[in-house]
């Protein structure tokens, strides 16, 4: 009974995970990219906590903490850099951002 | 809860164990509290505080810490000190003082405040050290991404240009990437070991040791084999190795070069030491699985790095893609430590000897660099021994290393790592890593070949940036630190005795 939602649990954070995935490679705006991360994170979070609770330890609680602390200075970061971009190349559309050479 | 078990868990903190990174850390703090308080004229003499103050905490740590050789857990389990963590300690030290050595030379050309990248450089190199230290998940995975954020900042650090900020975003999409797989395979792993059903299912999934002792008892559990690739993929994104090594070329040329610097250097050192310390209590557990996959990635890794390499003609693409290849021979010598304890000793040792070759060649390359410094072509290079014998013999030096030539401590580095693949019987690894070898002379000596056999008359018409004079301090310290590759290619005695093989 507890195995099977512990279960359902899970799958829905791999799947959670997958769309973030999937969505860091095909997507081409920055913006659009940062919340698939974000999501990634948050698929974490959520398994995390399922796990805390059938195992019944507080480990997986306590790192929740630490992983939106994470996906915040992240986030403060990224948009710094993508509003710097923006000042400099009008777009954050990641197709147009090839000056590196390949 | 009563008092007393508080007073237990208090009792482990033992913070006076963590006095190189406070001390880093507080520094780190001093020099911002100095930029306000100083005159804006005498700013000159914040980063010459900075590297002076790292000195110093590098004199104490090699003089204070050298005969801890006990294994101490503190913080509860949180940080395990050992004898490899202090010697991590002196290698982040050493890369951060050169790191702020080469961003004295180069942010000189920039208009930017430059205050702030001796903090972050600081901050980031305690964060590597309590990374190598750590012996917890979540310890590691925090200290990971104070490393991360930290590197985001100093990719991106000159705003005012689209490359750097353009290499910046490519950085900060990849890393929280492998960041985000990293985490999940920490989620599974823990998950996985506190699963009541299990044998030998424990309280403390997140502790390495823990973790390890669980895996033991469950060889072929499913999660947990996903859980495992999903790490080492975190891991060998910050090692720069196949197949995450795709970041590489298009950040260390676009960031600036004391950042491409720091990367190169600490950031791949600092992946390896949380990869050492996984390897050997949690991932051997599964070495049916993980021997396979890290060998295929450190031929991968080797045979990459050395082709792709060969057709670049801008410098901080090269230095990049030639890193990516010496991920790639550490990575052999950390699947020979599997077998062969001696191999771990190698693989510091690789360590230091590129710590000192490549400070040497991108000391020349910020000494070299135009003000845009993401378009440093090897036609700059052209005529610089003529014009700068100096310049010149520590390029050979640094490169020559880097190359792996005889009567440098490169050539041992290489030579103490294929021994210890000799010695673990990875024959075919063997070839494919003599074949990365052979390529990477090629591109090296055609750095060398623009440097010293082509003269300026040949390319009159290309523009060459101005190159910046060696002041008399750093020309002391590259001559030392010359002398150092040098004799460490003769002699490894102290070192080696030190490093413990």
């Amino acid at each position: 009974m507890i195995q099977s939602s512990l279960l359902a649990y899970i799958g829905l954070s791999a799947i959670l995970f997958a769309i973030g995935f999937i969505g860091v490679l095909l997507r081409r705006n920055a913006i659009v990219i940062f919340m698939s991360l974000e999501l990634m994170l948050i698929a974490s979070t959520l398994a995390l906590v399922a796990f805390s609770k059938f195992n019944g330890t507080m480990d997986g609680d306590v790192f929740v903490f630490f992983i939106l602390t994470v996906a915040a200075a992240e986030v403060a970061v990224g948009l710094a850099i993508v509003v710097a971009l923006f000042r400099q190349k009008q777009t954050i559309q990641v197709s147009e951002l090839d000056s590196l050479k390949h | 809860m009563e008092i007393s078990v508080l007073q237990h868990l208090a009792s482990g903190n033992v913070w006076s164990s963590l006095w190189p990174e406070l001390s880093l850390g507080c520094l780190a703090l001093a020099l911002l509290v100095l930029e306000i308080v100083l005159p804006k004229k005498s700013h000159d003499v914040i980063s010459q505080v900075a590297i002076l103050g790292q000195m110093i905490i590098l004199g104490f740590v090699l003089f204070c810490c050298h005969s801890s050789d006990a294994t101490t857990e503190i913080f509860n389990g949180l940080i395990t000190l050992t004898k490899t963590s202090h010697i991590m300690r002196v290698f982040f030290l050493l890369a951060s003082i050169f790191v702020s050595l080469i961003a004295r030379v180069s942010l000189a050309k920039q208009t930017m405040p430059k205050v702030e990248f001796y903090h972050i450089v600081m901050v980031v190199s305690a964060a590597m050290m309590l990374l190598v230290e750590s012996s917890h998940l979540i310890m590691a995975f925090v200290a990971l991404e104070t490393v991360t954020i930290g590197l985001y900042v100093l990719v991106s650090y000159s705003r005012e240009s689209a490359l750097t900020l353009e290499a910046g975003l490519k950085y900060l999409v990849m890393g929280a990437l492998s960041s985000s797989l990293l985490l999940f395979g920490i989620v599974l792993l823990y998950g996985v070991s506190g699963n009541p059903l299990l044998a030998g299912h424990t309280l403390s999934g997140m502790h390495y040791q823990d973790l390890g002792n669980f895996l033991n008892l469950n060889p072929h559990n499913f999660l947990a084999s996903v859980g495992i690739i999903l790490v080492i993929a975190g891991v060998a994104f910050k090692m720069g190795a196949f197949p995450f090594q795709i970041w590489v070329p298009d950040v260390y040329q676009g960031a600036p070069t004391p950042t491409t610097a720091f990367l190169a250097v600490a950031s791949k050192a600092a992946g390896f030491g949380l990869l050492l310390s996984l390897f050997h209590t949690v991932l051997l557990s599964y070495s049916w699985l993980v021997i396979p996959v890290l060998s295929f990635m450190a031929g991968a890794t080797i045979l990459f790095g050395n082709f792709a390499a060969l057709t670049q003609t801008n410098v901080k693409r090269l230095i990049g893609l030639s890193g990516v290849s010496h991920a790639g021979f550490l990575l052999l010598g950390v699947v020979a430590s599997a077998t062969i304890p001696m191999a771990l000793g190698a693989v510091y040792f690789y360590l230091f000897s590129y710590l000192l070759a490549s400070f040497l060649v991108f000391c020349v390359m910020a000494h070299v660099a135009p003000a845009e410094d993401a378009n440093q072509e090897l036609s700059h290079y052209v005529g610089l021994a003529r014009d700068n014998p100096f310049l010149g013999a520590i390029l050979a030096i640094g490169l020559g290393s880097l190359a792996g030539i005889p009567p440098l401590a490169g050539f041992m580095g290489k030579f103490f790592v294929f021994l210890a693949a000799y010695q673990a019987k990875m024959y075919s690894l063997l070839f494919v890593a003599i074949i990365g070898v052979v390529v990477s002379i090629y591109y090296y000596f055609g750095w060398i070949k623009a440097a010293f056999f082509e003269s300026s008359e040949q390319d009159a018409g290309a523009a060459r940036p101005a190159r910046t004079e060696v002041c008399w301090c750093n020309r002391l310290i590259f001559t030392l630190v010359a002398l150092a590759t040098l004799g460490l290619g003769f002699y490894q005695g102290a070192l080696g005795q030190w490093l413990n093989w």
